[in-house]
C-alpha cells in the first residue's frame, strides 16, 4: 500500500527523531484503520485470484478465431487457490466465458488459453514454459523470477503488497497483446 | 412626455441624427447581447464536452489501476489534472463506492458520497461531473470531477468587453456615416426652408429653391418653385394693375380738380352776376316804397315789403355762397392766431349789434393756433353768431369757450345754453342749405356751418357737435398743432 512507502520515504528524509517517531505513529494508526478495508480482510490468494481474472481482461489473444469462444484457464500443479477460482468460473472476460480446469500434463493440448503454474511445478518450469510457448498460452505464476525464465506474468510481493511483472517480449512473440494500462501497473516489464 | 415635447423643437439635423443613431445603437446592443448569450451557451457546451472528454480519458486510463487497486497509479493518473487549471477536485471511487484516490487543487474538500450522488452539471460556480469507470461493460468504479467556472466568467467578461468595444467602434463609424448621410435628407429640406425664409424676408419672388433628385423632396422643391412662380406672376399682375389704377386715379383727380375749379369759378361768377339784378330789384323796390307809397294800398305795401325782405335774404345767401367759395378757393396763409383775442373782438361786435338780454360770456384766455387768420375769423364768427342767435330766447345768455390740447391737436369747445338741436340730424348740420330751424324761428341762410366745416377741413382739422333739444349745443373744433408751415 502507498502508505508504507510514504513512511519509508519519510524515514529517509526525516530531520529529527521525535518528528519521525510521531509521523510513524500516525502512519501506523492510519494503517490500522485503513488497511483492513482494502487488503487485510482478503487473503493473499484471494487477491491473486482477483488479479488472475483481471489479467485475462487486459490481454488480447490475436490468434483466437472469434471474440465469443470461451477462455479456458488451466492450473497446473498443486492448486494454491483452493476453491477461490471457482467464483471465476463462468465469469465473462472481454465477452468470453471463463472456464477453469486443472490439466495434469501440459504437453497435451487441453485447449487452454491461460495457464497458472503452481509453485509445486517449479522444477519442471522450463518444460512447462516450452510447451506453453508452443501452445501460445498466457502463463501466470507466483514462482519467483518467473518472467526471467520464460513466463509472461509473475506475481511478486513487495512488502505486504501483491504486485506483478510482465515479460512483454515473450507475450509479443506468442502473439498476445497486453494492454498498455496493465503494463503501466507492472512493477517490472521485460521488453 | 417632456422628452417627446422637446423632440419637436429639435433641429431637423439633430432629429435625423438621433433617429439614425438610436436605431443603430438599439441594433448593436441587441446584436451584442445575443452574441454574448450565444457565446455563453457555446462556451458552456465546450467546457462541458471538454470536461466529459477529459473524464472519459481518465476513466479509461484508471480502469486497470482500479481493478488492480493500484493507488499509486491512480494518484499519478489524476495528478495529471493539476495541469488543467480549472479542475478543483477529482475523486476516484471503486466499485463499492469508497474513495480510492482524490485530488484537491485549491481548498481541501472531502469527496462526496457516491451512494447519494451530488447534483451534476452546472451548480453555482462549479461544474460537477460523475462518470462510471467501465471495463468490458462492467462498472469497476467512478470518477468525480469538479471544475470551477472562473475561466468561463473571465472568458465571458473579456468577450463582453471585446463585443461592446467593437460595438462602440461600429457606432462611432456609424456616427460619421450618419453625419454624412443625414445631409442627403436634411440638405434639400434646409435649402428649401432657407429659400422660403429668404423669400419671406426679402419679398423677392424671383428666388427659386434648388431641386435635387426625383424623390418626394425633389417633388416638394419643384412644387414649391411652381407656387412661388405663380405668386410672382400674380404679384406682377397686381403691381401692373396698381400702376394702371394709379394712372386712372391721377387722371380722374386732375379731371375732378379741373371740374371743381370750373364749378368754383362758375359759382363765383354766378353769385357775383346774381348781385346786379338783385341790387336792381332792391333798389327799385326801395324807390317804389319811397316814391309811390301813397299809390299802394296795404296789400300792395305788404307785397312790396315781402319782395324787399326776400331780396335781402337772397343777398345774404349770395354773400354766404361767395364766402363759401372763397374759403374753398383761397390759398391758406398760415400764421399764429390768437383765438381768444379774436373771439373777444367778435363778441364785442355782437354786443354792439344786439344786446337785448343779460349775457355771460366766458372765453378762456391764451388760445393760440396756427392757421389763416381771415378764414378762422369767418369760422369763429359763424360759430359765435350761431351761439348768440340760438340762445337769444333764453332768460340769460351763457356762452363758454374753452380749449384742451395734447401733443398733436388742440380742441376748442364753444358751448351755449340755447335751444340746441336733435342729435338725429347731426349729419345734416354741416351740409350747405340744410337748416334745422324754420326761418320764422331763427333767421339764417344754411350756409354758415358749411363754411365753418370747409374752413376747419382746409386746416386739416375736424368739427363735431353735441346737443340736446332745449339744453344748449356744444361745438368742438379740433385743429392740428402745427409749426409754421403749410
Amino acid at each position: 500500500m502507498p502508505l508504507y512507502e510514504d513512511v519509508f520515504n519519510e524515514q529517509q528524509t526525516a530531520r529529527g527523531y521525535p518528528l519521525f517517531l510521531w509521523k510513524y505513529l500516525v502512519a501506523l494508526i492510519l494503517c490500522a484503520s485503513l488497511a483492513p478495508v482494502h487488503a487485510s480482510v482478503r487473503s493473499e490468494y484471494e487477491i491473486k485470484a482477483a488479479f488472475f481474472y483481471n489479467f485475462t481482461r487486459f490481454v488480447n489473444w490475436t490468434h483466437l478465431p472469434d471474440n465469443e469462444s470461451p477462455l479456458r484457464a488451466c492450473v497446473i500443479g498443486d492448486n494454491p487457490f483452493g476453491d477461490l477460482l471457482e467464483p471465476l468460473n463462468g465469469r465473462k472476460s472481454q465477452g468470453r466465458k471463463l472456464e477453469i480446469t486443472g490439466p495434469d500434463d501440459v504437453s497435451a493440448d487441453h485447449g487452454c488459453h491461460v495457464l497458472f503454474v503452481s509453485v509445486s511445478e517449479a522444477r519442471n518450469l522450463s518444460g512447462i514454459v516450452g510447451a506453453a510457448h508452443e501452445q501460445k498460452l498466457l502463463t501466470i505464476s507466483d514462482i519467483p523470477n518467473f518472467i526471467d525464465r520464460g513466463g509472461i506474468i509473475g506475481y511478486i510481493k513487495q512488502g505486504n503488497v501483491i504486485r506483478f511483472e510482465i515479460n512483454l517480449r515473450v507475450a509479443n512473440t506468442l502473439g498476445l497483446t497486453i494492454d498498455s494500462r496493465l503494463l503501466e501497473l507492472a512493477s517490472r516489464v521485460i521488453r | 412626455m417632456i422628452g417627446r415635447w422637446r423632440l419637436r423643437y429639435w433641429p431637423l439635423k439633430a432629429k435625423l441624427l438621433f433617429l439614425t443613431l438610436f436605431t443603430s445603437t438599439l441594433g448593436i446592443v441587441l446584436v451584442c447581447a445575443s452574441l454574448i448569450v450565444v457565446e455563453n451557451q457555446n462556451y458552456r457546451q465546450r467546457l462541458e464536452s471538454e470536461l466529459h472528454v477529459i473524464a472519459g480519458i481518465l476513466a479509461e486510463q484508471s480502469a486497470a489501476a482500479l481493478v488492480f487497486e493500484d493507488n499509486n497509479q491512480l494518484t499519478s493518473i489524476i495528478s495529471s489534472l493539476r495541469r488543467i487549471e480549472t479542475i478543483r477536485q477529482a475523486c476516484v471511487f471503486d466499485a463499492t463506492g469508497s474513495v480510492m484516490s482524490s485530488l484537491n487543487t485549491l481548498e481541501s474538500a472531502d469527496c462526496p458520497g457516491i451512494l447519494e450522488p451530488p447534483p451534476m452539471g452546472f451548480v453555482g460556480d462549479y461544474y460537477q461531473l460523475l462518470v462510471p469507470v467501465t471495463l468490458d461493460n462492467e462498472t469497476v468504479g467512478h470518477l468525480y470531477l469538479v471544475s470551477h467556472l472562473r475561466a468561463l466568467r473571465a472568458h465571458i467578461q473579456t468577450f463582453i468587453v471585446v463585443v461592446f468595444g467593437i460595438g462602440a467602434l461600429i457606432q462611432l463609424a456609424l456616427v460619421f456615416v450618419a453625419l454624412k448621410l443625414q445631409r442627403v435628407v436634411s440638405q434639400p429640406i434646409l435649402a428649401l426652408s432657407g429659400t422660403a425664409e429668404r423669400i419671406a424676408q426679402e419679398h423677392d419672388y424671383s428666388i427659386r429653391a434648388p431641386v435635387s433628385g426625383n424623390d418626394e423632396l425633389g417633388r416638394l422643391g419643384t412644387t414649391f418653385n411652381e407656387m412661388i412662380g405663380t405668386i410672382e406672376q400674380q404679384n406682377r399682375r397686381i403691381l401692373e394693375s396698381r400702376a394702371g389704377l394709379e394712372l386712372i386715379v391721377e387722371d380722374r383727380t386732375s379731371q375732378l380738380s379741373l371740374a371743381n375749379k370750373e364749378l368754383e369759378a362758375f359759382s363765383y361768377s354766378v353769385s357775383h352776376d346774381l348781385r346786379q339784378p338783385l341790387r336792381a330789384i332792391e333798389g327799385f323796390g326801395q324807390a317804389l316804397e319811397e316814391d309811390c307809397a301813397d299809390q299802394l294800398n296795404e296789400t300792395g305795401k305788404d307785397y312790396l315789403r315781402r319782395i324787399r325782405a326776400a331780396s335781402v335774404r337772397m343777398g345774404s345767401l349770395i354773400d354766404g355762397l361767395l364766402v363759401l367759395s372763397r374759403v374753398s378757393r383761397q390759398p391758406l396763409e398760415n400764421q399764429r392766431v390768437n383765438i381768444s383775442g379774436m373771439l373777444q373782438e367778435i363778441t364785442e361786435e355782437l354786443k354792439e349789434i344786439s344786446y337785448s338780454l343779460p349775457t355771460d360770456i366766458r372765453i378762456q384766455s391764451g388760445i393760440w393756433v396756427i392757421g389763416d387768420g381771415r378764414m378762422l375769423r369767418i369760422a369763429f364768427q359763424n360759430l359765435l353768431e350761431n351761439a348768440w342767435k340760438y340762445s337769444s330766447k333764453e332768460v340769460q345768455r351763457v356762452i363758454d369757450v374753452s380749449a384742451t390740447a395734447d401733443s398733436r391737436f388742440i380742441t376748442i369747445a364753444i358751448c351755449d345754453n340755447g335751444v340746441g338741436f336733435n342729435m338725429k340730424y347731426v349729419n345734416k348740420l354741416f351740409v350747405a342749405f340744410n337748416r334745422l330751424h324754420t326761418p320764422s324761428e331763427f333767421g339764417g341762410t344754411g350756409i354758415g356751418l358749411a363754411t365753418v366745416y370747409r374752413v376747419i377741413r382746409r386746416h386739416s382739422g375736424d368739427i363735431s357737435a353735441k346737443s340736446e333739444v332745449g339744453n344748449g349745443a356744444s361745438f368742438y373744433i379740433k385743429l392740428p398743432v402745427l409749426t409754421d408751415q403749410h
